[in-house]
């Protein structure tokens, strides 16, 4: 075996040019494979990282009624003792609580229908990092009643302004229309325009006073110490508080894990087309090498070289070809990611607006696929099997008679 | 003397434009352990193709071939490249090394593949390599080499797997006198040293002269078999 694997390696330097314009497609291969990995991971960390701390933390608690039409009546009962026992939990980092209701927002250039969250800003701000997304104004001051947070994108097309009035129009907790006069006191922009667009922010306190529901509340938004703790707190709770609706961000936003999934499955795909791509390239190059070389062949053959070990030594002779590129492709795809994992990607800084609609953010972090390393060196490895078996068929079909007369 | 090769009958034919031609006609051939044998005839008399024959690396149409008692007529591919590695030497006419190897790996090449241990393979590596007097060369590649230097690497390494004959096809063919005589040297001390069974195809006139049995082919039959001692004897009576 010993013979067989150094002559494989020191045939694939026979022709140097041959092999390094070989082993540099598949290193460029590879480098583009693992970018795009990286690409497609950093931007999913990012969306992902924008739903949980960004938008719905990382778990929400909700009477089991309340969201099948949101109607305002449905207030988590026990939310005081729920939060308590939330408070105790030791992988629970922050929460927040909310009151929701559906309405109408008005203003003398429109209307749009929205969503208004009654919070407490300080909660809020460690739940969802608020204050981090206002652009214009200062949110809540304590001292002023009936201050909205809006949207950047619902503040231009209702043309609206800090300091401007509004009305916002809903039901209460006994189906009662209730309007009222709101002064907007900051603007904020997100990731996610969509959501910017329906989502309005008040002070819990004058929403709960309107709506009817004293101190309490609809919702219950959770921040977790680590991401890795979700199953376990989610399956915690859900023991714990049976008759409320415990739900995660899966669950909440299936797009989101759904895109996520698809992500990953794509870029198994695209991995595999690039080095399908490359396999026809090796093939070529095993090809050559093995018919420029067929009394060489027909001789080992007449030696003794029995047809396992003729393919074993075109097997080997494919995998050096094939893994001399691997490292360097790697190496390279690493050294670029880094680079850009701290210094940010913010080539779609033109596209802003088609990404922010998606929920996207535009500077990109990409991240080193370390976890899908294993799969790309199988992918290789794999490839340069399926490459040999080709040239390796044209070798062993050679009878050393024929072969030594060539 | 112990018999290596035992040939019975044995035909070959090719078709050349659909017309079978015999390369090899009703042949019958015995050969004894220690012989030094010069097959000769003019071209496209089968000499090379007899060689193939008894070397397992061509199959005869009808007839039968026994190395040390064992058919390989009929033997699998598999079983008979294991029997070549074990059984037979090869020396081809343009010496056929391999290129990315060097020279003692070369010969060390048929023991790894039978599967020697480094000890054993270093000591007969060196005992090789003194007797074609290139211990000063071994670790040089067949490119580093002349013609007639590869050729002696060529033959050690026919003989490293210690076979029971060996087979060289016109092995001066590409050679100068020097390294000819040189190689024929060679051939005949180990020829004597380790009693090694020598088979060529030969032209070449010095090398027919050193010969001990001549068989001469013409049209695919052997025309003559003379052993040098009996040709000698005849002429002493």
């Amino acid at each position: 075996m010993k013979i067989i694997i150094k002559i494989a390696w020191r045939n694939i330097w026979r022709n140097k040019m041959r092999s390094l314009i070989i082993m540099f497609s598949i290193a460029i291969g590879i480098f583009s494979g693992i970018m795009l990995l990286a690409l497609y991971k950093g931007m999913m960390r990012s969306r992902v990282k924008t739903v949980i701390y960004a938008e719905l933390g990382h778990l929400q608690i909700h009477d089991t009624n309340f969201k099948k039409d949101f109607e305002p009546k449905f207030i988590l009962e026990y939310g005081d003792s729920i939060v308590k026992q939330l408070l105790k939990i030791p992988e629970v980092n922050a929460i927040a609580t909310r009151t929701i209701t559906m309405g109408m927002l008005s203003t003398t250039t429109g209307s749009a229908g929205i969503q208004i969250n009654g919070v407490n800003a300080k909660d809020e701000n460690e739940v969802s990092m608020l204050d981090q997304k206002i652009i214009k104004g200062t949110l809540f001051k304590s001292a002023k009643r009936n201050e909205i947070l809006i949207g950047n994108k619902l503040a231009n097309k209702l043309k609206l302004e800090i300091g401007h009035k509004l009305v916002l129009t809903f039901t209460d907790t006994e189906n009662n229309l209730v309007s009222a006069a709101f002064r907007v006191a900051a603007i904020y922009a997100s990731d996610n325009a969509p959501l910017d667009e329906r989502n309005v922010f008040v002070q819990q306190t004058d929403l709960n006073e309107l709506i009817g529901t004293a101190n309490q509340f609809h919702e219950i938004a959770i921040i977790l110490k680590q991401d890795e703790q979700l199953d376990q707190v989610e399956t915690h709770l859900k023991k714990i508080f049976p008759y409320q609706q415990v739900e995660s961000w899966k669950t909440i936003s299936p797009e989101t894990n759904l895109m996520v999934y698809t992500v990953d499955i794509s870029s198994y795909i695209i991995m595999a087309i690039i080095l399908f791509a490359l396999a026809f390239g090796i093939i070529n190059t095993m090809l050559m090498a093995v018919l420029e070389r067929t009394k060489e062949i027909g001789m080992m053959m007449a030696l003794g070289m029995n047809q396992l070990r003729l393919f074993l030594l075109i097997l080997f002779e494919t995998f050096f070809l094939t893994i001399a590129g691997l490292p360097i492709g790697l190496l390279f795809a690493w050294a670029v990611v880094t680079y850009y994992h701290i210094y940010g990607m913010d080539w779609l800084s033109r596209g802003k607006e088609m990404m922010n609609s998606f929920g996207f953010n535009t500077t990109i972090y990409p991240e080193f696929p370390l976890e899908k390393l294993s799969m790309t060196i199988g992918f290789v490895l794999f490839t340069a099997l399926i490459s040999c078996i080709y040239p390796a068929l044209k070798a062993l079909q050679l009878k050393p008679v024929d072969a030594l007369r060539k | 003397m112990k018999t290596v090769i035992d040939a019975h009958n044995i035909s070959k034919t090719y078709n050349k434009e659909n017309i079978p031609v015999y390369a090899i006609n009703n042949v019958h051939l015995h050969i004894e352990s220690g012989e030094f044998i010069a097959l000769v005839g003019p071209s496209g008399s089968g000499k090379t193709t007899l060689l193939n024959l008894i070397g397992g690396l061509d199959r005869p149409d009808t007839g039968e071939i026994l190395i040390n008692g064992t058919s390989i007529t009929k033997m699998k591919d598999n079983a008979l490249i294991d029997f070549r590695l074990n059984n037979i030497g090869f020396v081809f006419q343009s010496f056929n090394l391999i290129p990315v190897l060097t020279a003692k790996e070369n010969v060390e090449f048929i023991m790894e593949l039978q599967g020697q241990d480094q000890q054993t393979r270093d000591n007969r590596v060196k005992i090789l390599f003194n007797q074609i007097g290139l211990t000063d060369k071994m670790n040089n590649r067949p490119s580093q080499l002349s013609g007639g230097q590869q050729q002696r690497v060529a033959v050690a390494r026919a003989l490293a797997s210690k076979p029971q004959f060996v087979l060289a096809d016109e092995p001066t063919a590409n050679l100068d006198t020097v390294a000819a005589n040189n190689l024929m040297d060679i051939m005949e001390l180990l020829n004597k040293e380790e009693e090694m069974t020598f088979v060529f195809s030969t032209h070449d006139p010095r090398v027919i002269e050193r010969a001990r049995r001549v068989i001469t082919l013409v049209d695919g039959r052997i025309a003559s078999d003379t052993s040098k001692e009996v040709s000698e004897l005849q002429n002493a009576l």
